[in-house]
């Protein structure tokens, strides 16, 4: 899924990271965003709301609430936006989530 | 507190413009953005844009948006805080920022705001299905990130940016089934339409989504034919297969921070909802308070630019900086805008902006001009 | 029509071209600019005064095709990807028309590629004469394509297959070397049956005579017109069907007579 050769953009990308989504490890760059990283590996559903709908991102430039996770434990994380770092540990969020 | 003279929202084309208008009066400028880069929406468009040389004309967005990001980083007078979200302005000119988790309280003396315009959606069955997604979202996958948003796209609307999107959506190596628009003509420029068109992709009009079909994401999406009066045709489904569904319904203006500090702000369809009322050197109903770009009403981020500019001379004159061609400058600005606003495509702008441009005296009462 | 699908009516292709004499004196800029917008870029890129000064920039470009001499310095600027350039001086039966291309893979000079109208149906094959990217372009590569006089109006886009079309390696008639896209071009062009094919590529006409190509050319009429191939009748059969030497038919003939004296 990612574009490799491109007529006017050229790609730089940082150096390779992995992170776990659900427990499965996955690849990312360095300087994308979790969901940039989840989609190019082919993950589209990233919560379940309260009413069990599944749900990507939408906006992706963080104006919504469509692409809520949970990251390192953490809920409500918008990963649209979040930078992907190192050992990330990133789940799918369901309803709400826990806010401790 | 943090005390500065000029603070500027948002680090698009009008803020952008607005920080170095302003910082070459010699204004000491703070420039807040909210994501981790400068440039706005810019970055993502890689296409020439339309104007003249004046706008950049012929250049494209990304390359525009270098090229202001490097000048606005030459000024000393220019603090940028990236990854800054306004989460207040209040009525006593106190703004309360988020910046990298922390919480930043800053006393200007006055304030540009340009924080753009937010995408507007669709309702159907099924529209929160992933894969379903802003043409803006779209963009920023493909065009920052450099990730495919999936394999075949349908297109909802033909005004610029779904036009724009569905060529670059080509461009990126993703096929485009059809782009589709209720109304009964093309929104967008015909040469952009021309471009897509000659590719093979068809573009229909008068027509819409009636539904998105997918378990986990999508997997088709139903469009139909709707009549002269809006109404769609019962029989005149048609099944695409698809994994993406791009919403480019329109953009309306991202305008909380005004409403919070008690800006005017009047209803206009026109410029894409609720915009401040402002003079035409873009001065808000409250003393020192300016607007440029798209939060003024919705518009090509040609003229996103100059508004910057004028906003960022007229905070300028309102901070007591005086420079010897400031109205040389002035007319310069409102004369490309005005050029920009001229033709028949600028019709709607023009009716948009007569409902809300005040006077000098209404906008800035007790001062004058 | 344009404002509902895109594509521009012939009416205003018509009017982006310029008189017949003109056309006949060499290379000419098509601008199929049909809305007023805010845009003077063809203006700005112009250095011998063929696109005239903008009164208001939302005019319609106002070209003056006396003082165009088609050098192109315009097609890669209009953002609109509105210009194109035609010079029907290019050949006896060809024009060349230059297009602003921003895809990839981009095609290579001496490419075959199917045409495309303005509303992206395929018009027939063009050679691709060069590809132009330079550094000035700004990543609009400019592609001269070599068109049938009269689809001067119609062709403004190429398609390019993605994966290097390889038809031109596959071989159909091994005795002359005739390819299949040669055979698919001429099935294209109206040549729907064996011995028109085989009279004009020599399929057929070599030492196999037939044996290995027929059975594929006519698979291939059969597909691209839609004929049951059962329907299709092979080639005129002539004698020999095998190759021999002339000095032997000869000594055969002196060898009768003598038999016969």
């Amino acid at each position: 899924m990612r574009i490799e050769d491109h007529p006017v953009l050229e790609f730089k990308r940082g150096k390779k990271i992995s992170f776990t989504y659900n427990g499965e490890k996955v690849e990312g760059y360095e300087g994308e965003t979790i969901a940039a990283a989840l989609h190019a590996a082919g993950v589209q559903v990233l919560s379940y709301s309260d009413r069990h709908r599944p749900r990507g991102f939408y906006c992706a430039i963080g104006n919504c609430s469509s692409c809520f996770m949970e990251v390192n434990g953490e809920s409500n994380v918008k990963v649209c936006i979040e930078p992907l770092q190192e050992g990330m540990d990133v789940k799918t969020q369901k309803g709400k989530g826990e806010i401790v | 507190m943090k005390n500065v003279e000029l603070l500027v929202i948002g680090g698009g084309p009008a803020g952008l413009c607005a920080a170095i208008s302003a910082a070459e009066a010699g204004v000491d400028v703070l420039l807040a953005e909210r994501d981790e880069w400068l440039g706005g929406q810019l970055v993502k468009q890689t296409h020439m844009f339309f104007g003249s040389e004046k706008q950049h004309a012929s250049v494209r967005g990304v390359d525009i948006g270098k090229l202001l990001v490097k000048k606005v980083e030459e000024y000393k007078n220019v603090e940028v805080m990236k990854n800054a979200t306004v989460l207040g302005l209040y009525e006593d000119r106190v703004v309360t920022i988020q910046q990298d988790g922390n919480y930043v309280k800053v006393n200007p003396k006055s304030v540009i705001i340009t924080t753009g315009a937010s995408e507007k959606t669709l309702v159907f069955p099924n529209n929160d299905l992933p894969g379903v997604y802003g043409a803006g979202a779209v963009q920023t996958l493909m065009n920052v990130y450099g990730v495919k948003p999936g394999n075949k796209v349908l297109m909802v609307g033909a005004g610029n940016i779904g036009l724009i999107v569905s060529y670059q959506l080509m461009q990126a190596g993703v096929d485009v089934e059809a782009i589709v628009d209720a109304s009964p003509n093309i929104g967008g420029y015909l040469v952009h339409a021309s471009k897509i068109r000659r590719m093979g992709v068809p573009i229909l009009t008068r027509h819409t989504v009636k539904e998105a079909i997918g378990k986990e994401a999508l997997e088709a999406a139903v469009i139909w034919e709707l009549d002269d009066k809006w109404q769609p045709i019962p029989g005149s489904e048609q099944k695409l297969d698809v994994d993406v569904m791009c919403i480019s319904v329109g953009l309306t203006p991202l305008s909380e921070l005004l409403w919070q500090i008690g800006c005017k702000m009047e209803f206009v369809g026109e410029l894409g909802g609720f915009v401040p009322t402002r003079s035409d050197k873009l001065q808000t109903s409250l003393d020192g308070i300016f607007v440029a770009g798209d939060v003024a009403g919705v518009e090509e981020a040609s003229s996103a630019m100059v508004e910057g500019s004028l906003a960022g001379l007229s905070a300028s004159s309102y901070l007591g900086y005086k420079i010897d061609v400031v109205k040389e400058l002035e007319r310069d600005y409102l004369n490309q805008l005005n050029d920009l606003r001229s033709g028949p495509v600028g019709e709607k702008i023009r009716q948009g902006l007569a409902k809300a441009l005040i006077s000098e005296q209404a906008a800035n009462p007790g001062q004058g001009s | 029509m344009l404002e509902k699908t895109g594509v521009p009516t012939k009416e205003q292709i018509d009017s982006a071209f310029p008189s017949e004499e003109r056309m006949k004196k060499g290379p000419f800029v098509v601008v199929e600019c049909f809305q007023k917008i805010p845009c003077n870029p063809c203006f700005t890129a112009c250095n011998r005064d063929g696109i005239k000064a903008f009164e208001d920039i939302n005019d319609l470009p106002d070209v003056d095709h006396d003082n165009c001499n088609g050098c192109t310095l315009c097609v890669s600027k209009c953002p609109g990807l509105a210009i194109f350039v035609v010079d029907m001086t290019y050949s006896e039966d060809k024009a060349l028309l230059k297009i602003p291309y921003e895809f990839l893979p981009l095609p290579q000079e001496g490419d075959r590629v199917m045409g495309l109208s303005h509303g992206g149906e395929e018009v027939e094959k063009v050679e691709v004469i060069k590809v132009q990217n330079p550094k000035g372009f700004d990543k609009t590569p400019v592609i001269s394509l070599a068109v049938s006089k009269d689809k001067v109006k119609v062709i403004r886009s190429i398609k390019v297959p993605k994966e290097r079309d390889r038809s031109e390696d596959e071989i159909v008639c091994r005795c002359s070397d005739v390819t299949l896209e040669e055979v698919r071009e001429l099935i294209r062009t109206g040549h729907t049956t064996f011995d028109e094919i085989k009279k004009i590529s020599r399929i057929g006409m070599g030492p196999c005579q037939g044996r290995t190509c027929s059975q594929l050319v006519i698979r291939e009429i059969a597909s691209i017109t839609g004929q049951d191939p059962s329907s299709l009748l092979p080639g005129t059969y002539r004698q020999i069907v095998k190759s021999l030497e002339m000095g032997k038919v000869i000594e055969a003939l002196e060898k009768e007579e003598q038999e016969n004296k």
